[in-house]
Parts: C-alpha cells; structure tokens; sequence
C-alpha cells in the first residue's frame, strides 16, 4: 500500500506536466489541424530560460553571462512570456506560409523546426546538464500522507499548477470573445474568416499560450528532476502528444485526462513490471500503439479528425522566392527533365560518373565519406517507396534498417563467434545470404507494423509509426541477451569476397555502389508497372482507387513490404561497413534524418535520396570547415533544418522534383510511335 | 432475362436520417438506365450504395447473380461495376495514360520477382494494356497529343472523357455515370450522349444520374425517379416523364 501510495503521487505529479504539455498539443492542433512536434523543444526552452533566470550567472556559447538572479515565480513567468513569444514567431516565419499546403507539408516543417531548436539549445548551452538551483520551496520538509507517502511541497505546487492552469484555460476557452473565436476557427477557418474573425491572430494566440504551457511544463519537470538538458524535451514531447492522442486530440479536457492516464500508467508500470524502470519508455507507447489501433479518435476525442489527405505530401511547385532563385531552379528543372526522360541511359550515364569518381578520389577520407552518401541515398530510397510513391509518412523506418544490422551482426558476431568460435573469413558467404534474407525479415517485420495502421491516415500514421520505432529502440536497448543492448556489437567483419577482404575504402565505396544499382534497379521496376501506379493512385486518392479495383490496402502493405525490405538488404552492408552497431545508430533522429533527405532531394523520384543524401554528406564536411561550426559542430544540423524550413516555404516540391518519374514499364512503349 | 444488377429493399441511415428508404431496383443488361429525382433525393447515394462506398444499413444487392452486398470496394470494381465521380477525381501527378492505366489494375497479375527481373509476360500484359489504353482514349475522343500530359491539366470536358475511358479499362459489365453532362454546352452533352450509346453497343449497360431532361429522354431505356429517398416512379421514359407525380415532384421543387 505503502509503495502504490508513492508510486501514485509520482505518477500524479508525472501526469500533471505531460498533462500541460498535452494541452499546448491540443490546442494548436484543435485551431490548425498541425501536430507541432516542435512543442517538446518550446518544453526544453521554458526550462533553460527558467534555469538560467534563477541562477546568477549562466555560460551561454562558451562565456559567461550574469543573470538576475530571479525568484522561481519571476523567472518562471519571464520564461513563459519568452517561449510565448518564440512560439509565436516560429509560427510566423515557419507555419503560417504552409496554412494552405497539403497537411504533411506543416508536419515535416515542425520536425525541422524541432531539430533547430535543439541544435540552437545546445550550441547555446551547451552539452552538459545546467543544474537546477536551490530556492526555498524546495528546502521545507515534504508532507507525509498516511505516515509513508513523502511528497514535496514542490510536488504539490506542480500539481497545484497544472489544475489552475487547465481550469483557467477552459475558462478562458469558453469565456472571454477570443476562445470563442478559437472554438470558431477549429470548427472551420474559412467560414470563421468570412465572419470577420482574424484568423491568423487566433491561430497566433493559439501558439502563444500553447507555447506558454510548454514552458510552464518544461520548468516544473526541471525543478522536479532538477536538471536542463537540450534534449530533455524530446521523450516527454512524444510521450505529452500520445497524452494528446490517448485523449483526444483537439479536446483540452482530453488532454488533461491523458496526461493523467500516461503518468500514472508510466510511474506504475515502472514500479510493478519486472526491470519496469527501463521499460517505462516502451509501455507508453504501447499503450499510444494500442489506442490509435483500437480507438484512433482517442478517449474524448471526435473521429472526423482522422481525414484524407489527398495528393502529394507536399504540394506541387511554388511560385515563392526571388527572380534569380527562381531562374536557378528553372535552368535545374530543365536538365532533370531532360535527364528523367532519357531514362535508362541517364541512369548509366550518372553511374559511370560515380565509378570514375570512385576510381579517382585518392583521400581515403573522401571515399569514406561518399560511401556515406550511397548508404543513405538507398536508405533514403527504401523510405521514398513508402513516403514519396505510396504517400504513407512513416516515422519507424529505421527499425526495418536496424533489423538488417542486427540480424547479420548477431550471426557473425554473438552466434558464430562468440558462440561456437567460427571466424568471420571462413563463412564470408554468409554475408551474400543474410542481404537477401535480412531483406524478407524486415519486409516481414515491415507488413506486421503496417497492418495495424491501414485504418490511419496522415498524422496519426505518422505518429504510430513513430510509436513503433521508438518500441523498437526501446528493446533494442533492453533485450540485452539478444541485442548486447547499449554496449551495442563489436568486431562485424569488414565485407569478403571469396576470402578477399573487401575492407578498404575504396572496394567498401564499390561495394556499396553495387547495392545501390541493384536497389535502384529494384525499386525502379517495381514503380514502372502496375504495382508504382497503384501506389501512386493511393497517394493521390485513396478511394478513387479502390473504386478501380485496386485493393488499397494490399498495396499499402506491399508498399511497407518494399521499403522494410529496401532498409533490411541495406542494413546488413551497413553494420558489415560500420563494424559496430548499438541502438544509438537507429534513433528518430537517424530517421527523421532520412526523411529530410528525401524531402530535400524530392519525394517520389528516383534520384532524390541520392542527391539529398549527397548535399547534406557534401554540407557536413563543408561546413566543418567554417570556424564557427568547428567550435559548435551541432550547429550543422540548425543549418541543415533552416535549409529544410526555406525548402518547404520556397520549393516544397524538393529539389530534383523535375526528374519525374515515368509509371509505365521503359520499353513498353516502343511501338506506338508507329 | 435476369437482369444485370437488382437493389432489394435497399435503406441507408446517416445517423437519423433515413437517405434510402427500402429502394427497389433492377438494371438491365444492356441497358441505358436513367436515375433522375429532385436535388436531395438520394441519387449519389444510391450510386454510392451500388458501388460499394456506402454500406446499406439494410437489404441486398445482386450483381450477375451474385450477392455483392458485403464486399469492399474493390470487390465491386472486380466483380464488373466501374463509376466516374460527380467532381472529377482522377490522380494528380500522373499523366493520362498513367491513370487510365490504374483502371485495368486488376487485369495485371504479374508477381515481384517477375516484375523486378523482367519477365516476359509481365511485358507483353504491359503492352497490351497500353494498347488498350491507346484504344480507349480515341473511342472517348482524345487524341495522342494528350495522352503524356498530367491528366489534371487537361480542360474540364477532356477530364470528363479521361475518366470514363479509365472506367472502360476495367472492361466492366456496368458503368456508372454520376452526372457525366455537368457544367458542359449542349455540343458537348451530345457528344458525350453519343459516347454512352457507344459504350452501349459494345454490351456494356450503363447507369447514369443526370438532370437534363431532354437527353435522358433521348438516351434512356428506363427511368428510375427518386423522391425523398423512395422510388416515386420506375419504367419507360415516355410513361415516367408523363407521371403526374413525377411532374409535381419536378415543378414543384425547382421551379
């Protein structure tokens, strides 16, 4: 009783911050349709800000600065208004332009804006923790309740807090003319606009208070666990937004309730399961998992809010930006276009040239960073057949990526070595067999992840599918028998052939060219027929094409079958190339990462990924040139979502957008020019 | 002679809204079959219940002899019943023939591995589903220049006749027009009038809404009028047309 008493008040006081960070969830989403997954970031802000108000001085990039020296309240109302106002103009410059862009455009931007975000905090604080000062609240005794349950003062300010908070704001909501406008603008913005509601000063409202309770949550997890970390924000992020979800997306006493639910399933689940501490991530998302397969509209939530999207994700060219930008991208557009109608010839044409490159390239260095570049561009090209052709934004593909690694690293590393003492040389073949055979697993794995979400569409595919990489990290990490957990596996054997080491860089960088041919050449055939336009029919209208007879939900599998199998053959050359492998390599980041790749270079092309993958390999080296990027390398990743941010504002097509790809099979039509 | 398609006792509720109340109905083979009725009669609906994308809260349907009542769609587009939207869906980013394409998918059966490596009966199906593609869009009245051009840039007519050569693909025994005449001058209505009656000489019945009534007069051979849901009148042309209650129904609701 004594131990479920405790485990119950932390729970309560755990609910309570999802349950604020839920509400700014909900609320921007109930007025504007976005999930803005940048909320776990604003979190992390509100408690920086916070921290760094109350402390006398802070070392902000590498210096030290004073600071007042603030009270908590004080400093915690300095950081809400702050937030408030990031938040507001994170909307202004990054959503507002997209309001009208297919409803993944927004989505993709938020992550990319999340990335910023955490990158900035980082190079602005620093890596390490900045330690939560002492005030006076947190020096009185705790209260005891029934002789045994301790809970701080702070505990029940944070409680406190969270109650005010959400009653003040469904006050508000139901009160006073601007949630009146806000409840009108969730129902329709067009109609609330021809009203006279000034819609982008609703929605501006919106992500200001939600922004302001993010920061509210962000401090007291900080005061409650006494520490600010840039990346404090990202579990406690997914896990208030599956609060949201649990509740019911749009509905602010959802969130409430949801956040309640998920803290104290957490804090008991933690407390009662076996080893519950380290599983504590993962039951959480279950629990997200099992509700959006059971009950997608959440617990208080309407079911209408998981719509259709029709069309590309992204949206077609934009006639944003300057003139000579514009012509850039024209005299860009023409060659690409001319290059996808060449076909087949272009595509040896761009091969030859990555031999000859690979021939030349005397710098080990550089051919290991090319090697780089093909690996991603692949990895990139499994994701683009399930996000750019079949339109399913997936957020789990790197578990189909991690199941190649692991399958492969456990067979020639944990079985065959360390179990029965075989070395890696005398069953190099085994390598040739696992590509093919990694490949079924992951497919296999892929369409067991994919039939639960066939009912989801849009932004809660996307966030089941997250749900669903994360499960994944979660057992990698703690399966320690099967995986090595975070010590992660040593000593993969470089790739060999016939007894031939093929360990140098150079015949790595081949090596790794081969594979992309014949995963270029795959996916290619399969995209050129009957199975690409079922796909591509499903991503621009899902029931148009069931009403021609395509079984959209086969395809739909199929299409997580290619990618998972795409992720699973290049995994196995990865973990061979890299040598060592542990969860770490096959976090969100890693896929979010991919997605951006694919965005960058352009969703539904053949030579997207690649040429995403290489500017963004070309932009990590490059920049590691420049003084200030030496100085705070995580910078580079700011860089890389500002590009992503300007390229979903400017050309949310991607780059290489015009090498369009054909859907009939190369050949095929031959003779009708007779 | 049984006839093509039957609705028995068909309802549909939108929560308390009865849409459909207990409709009965039967299309015959090889026929032009008209569904006329006031703005808010049920039309799309029924139309919708006949292809699959509304389930009926009660009663069955049959379809060349069989029970189709709890397929998918999917299910309807295989077993021979193809439609056209009452606002033009076809797919964005795809070229004409791509999406006309999308209509034969079920006539396609090639495996991965056959498709991946090149068989040659993958190859030769292509081929001939593109011929027939080719086919097609000259029998709807579209001619080569168009046929690599994204079907959606096309004007609104050429997207009409797009996409009733996209439902032709599936070689379907029925065809179903959801107001296949809006927004066109009467040039183009008789042409596409004269299309449905092409469809027709090649044995494929046709069911379609349509609110002019001088062609459904001249293109129909049967006549199903509907009024709140219920079937007000249901037989030849001239006999309906001429149904003091038909004609309330009309005069008396729009105009």
């Amino acid at each position: 009783m004594d131990y479920f008493g405790q485990l119950l008040a932390n729970g309560l006081v755990l609910g309570a911050i999802y349950a604020l960070t839920a509400v700014a969830f909900t609320l921007v989403y109930g007025v504007v349709r976005l999930v803005n997954f940048a909320f776990g970031e604003l979190f992390m802000l509100g408690a920086f800000l916070t921290t760094s108000l109350m402390l006398p001085e802070v070392r902000l990039l590498g210096t030290v600065v004073p600071m007042p020296g603030f009270p908590l309240p004080i400093a915690a109302l300095g950081a809400i208004v702050v937030t408030g106002i990031i938040g507001v103009v994170v909307d202004r410059i990054a959503y507002r332009p997209l309001r009208n862009a297919p409803r993944l455009a927004p989505l993709i931007t938020s992550i990319a804006v999340s990335v910023v975000l955490q990158s900035l905090a980082q190079t602005i604080w620093g890596a390490e923790e900045l330690r939560f000062p002492q005030f006076y609240l947190a020096t009185l005794e705790p209260v005891v309740l029934f002789d045994s349950i301790y809970l701080s003062v702070m505990d029940l300010v944070v409680m406190a807090t969270a109650i005010v908070a959400m009653l003040g704001l469904s006050l508000f909501i139901a009160r006073s003319s601007l949630g009146r406008a806000m409840r009108a603008s969730a129902e329709d913005q067009t109609a609330a606009m021809l009203v006279g509601i000034p819609v982008n000063r609703v929605v501006a409202a919106a992500f200001a208070i939600g922004s302001g309770f993010a920061a509210l949550a962000g401090l007291l997890y900080a005061q409650t666990y006494g520490f600010a970390h840039s990346s404090m924000g990202f579990l406690p992020g997914l896990k208030a937004l599956t609060a949201a979800v649990l509740g019911g997306i749009g509905s602010v006493p959802g969130a409430a309730l949801g956040g309640l639910i998920l803290g104290l399933v957490e804090a008991l689940g933690a407390g009662y399961l076996p080893n519950g501490t380290a599983w504590k991530d993962a039951i959480s998302f279950v629990l997200l998992v099992g509700l959006l397969y059971l009950r997608p509209q959440g617990l208080l939530g309407r079911p209408e809010l998981n719509s259709a999207g029709r069309g590309s994700l992204l949206g077609g060219a934009s006639s944003a930006g300057v003139g000579w930008l514009q012509a850039v991208f024209a005299r860009f557009d023409a060659l690409l276009t001319r290059g996808a109608a060449a076909g087949t010839p272009a595509a040896f044409g761009l091969l030859a040239v990555a031999v000859v490159v690979g021939l030349m390239v005397p710098s080990d260095y550089w051919l290991r960073i090319l090697t780089m570049v093909v690996i991603y561009g692949m990895l990139a090209s499994g994701l683009n057949v399930i996000v750019g052709f079949a339109g399913l934004l997936d957020l789990g593909f790197v578990a189909f990526w991690a199941v190649g690694s692991y399958l492969t690293s456990i067979l020639f590393v944990l079985v065959l070595k360390d179990g029965y003492g075989i070395a890696p040389q005398e069953v190099w073949w085994l390598l040739y067999l696992n590509l093919p055979l990694a490949g079924l697993l992951a497919a296999g794995f892929a369409v067991l992840l994919g039939t639960p979400t066939l009912k989801l569409r849009g932004d809660y595919l996307a966030i089941m599918t997250l749900g669903f990489g994360e499960i994944v990290r979660v057992v990698a990490i703690n399966w320690m028998d099967l995986t090595n957990g975070p010590m992660g596996i040593r000593g993969i054997p470089a790739p060999n052939l016939f007894g031939i080491s093929l360990g140098s860089p150079r015949a790595q960088f081949f090596f790794a060219l081969a594979l992309a041919v014949v995963v270029v050449f795959a996916v290619a055939r399969l995209v050129r027929s009957y199975v690409g336009r079922a796909w591509v029919a499903i991503r621009e209208d899902e029931e148009a094409a069931e009403a021609m007879g395509v079984p959209t939900a086969r395809y739909k599998l199929y299409a997580y079958a290619a990618s998972g199998f795409v992720g699973g053959f290049v995994g196995v050359f990865y973990a061979h190339s890299q040598q060592y492998i542990s969860p770490l390599n096959f976090s969100l980041f890693e896929n979010i990462l991919l997605l951006m790749l694919v965005v960058l270079g352009g969703l539904g092309t053949f030579i997207g990924p690649f040429v995403g993958a290489l500017i963004w390999i070309a932009f990590l080296q490059l920049a590691l040139d420049l003084p200030f990027v030496q100085a705070y390398p995580e910078t580079r990743f700011a860089l890389l979502g500002v590009v992503l941010i300007v390229l979903m504002v400017f050309r949310p097509q991607g780059l290489a957008a015009s090498a369009r790809v054909g859907l009939t099979m190369p050949g095929a039509r031959a003779k009708e020019a007779a | 002679m049984t006839a093509l398609l039957e609705a028995r006792q068909v309802v549909v509720r939108f929560g308390g809204l009865e849409a459909v109340g207990g409709l009965d109905m039967a299309v015959a083979r090889g026929a032009i079959h008209g569904l006329i009725g006031p703005n808010g009669a049920g039309k799309t609906t029924v139309l919708n219940v006949l292809t699959g994308f509304i389930r009926p809260t009660a009663g069955r349907l049959v379809f060349d002899g069989e029970e189709i009542g709890g397929l998918n769609v999917n299910g309807f587009a295989r077993r021979g019943l193809a439609r056209t939207f009452q606002n033009i869906r076809l797919f964005g980013a795809m070229t004409v023939l791509e999406s006309v394409l999308v209509g034969a998918h079920q006539r396609f059966s090639s495996s991965a591995p056959a498709l991946i490596f090149g068989g040659r009966a993958a190859r030769a199906a292509e081929r001939a589903m593109i011929a027939r593609a080719h086919e097609l869009l000259t029998f709807v009245g579209l001619g080569r220049e168009v046929v690599d051009r994204v079907a959606t840039t096309l004007s609104y007519g050429h997207q009409r006749r797009v996409e009733i050569a996209r439902a032709l693909m599936s070689s379907p025994k029925l065809l179903l027009l959801d107001e296949p005449l809006a927004g066109m001058n009467a040039l183009e209505k008789q042409e596409i009038a004269d299309l449905v009656r092409q469809v027709r000489a090649q044995g494929i019945a046709v069911l379609l809404i349509e609110h002019d009534m001088q062609i459904v007069r001249s293109l129909c051979d049967h006549l199903t009028v509907l009024e709140y849901g219920k079937r007000l009148a249901d037989g030849a042309p001239e006999k309906v047309l001429s149904d003091p209650a038909v004609q309330a129904a009309y005069l008396g609701r729009t105009r």
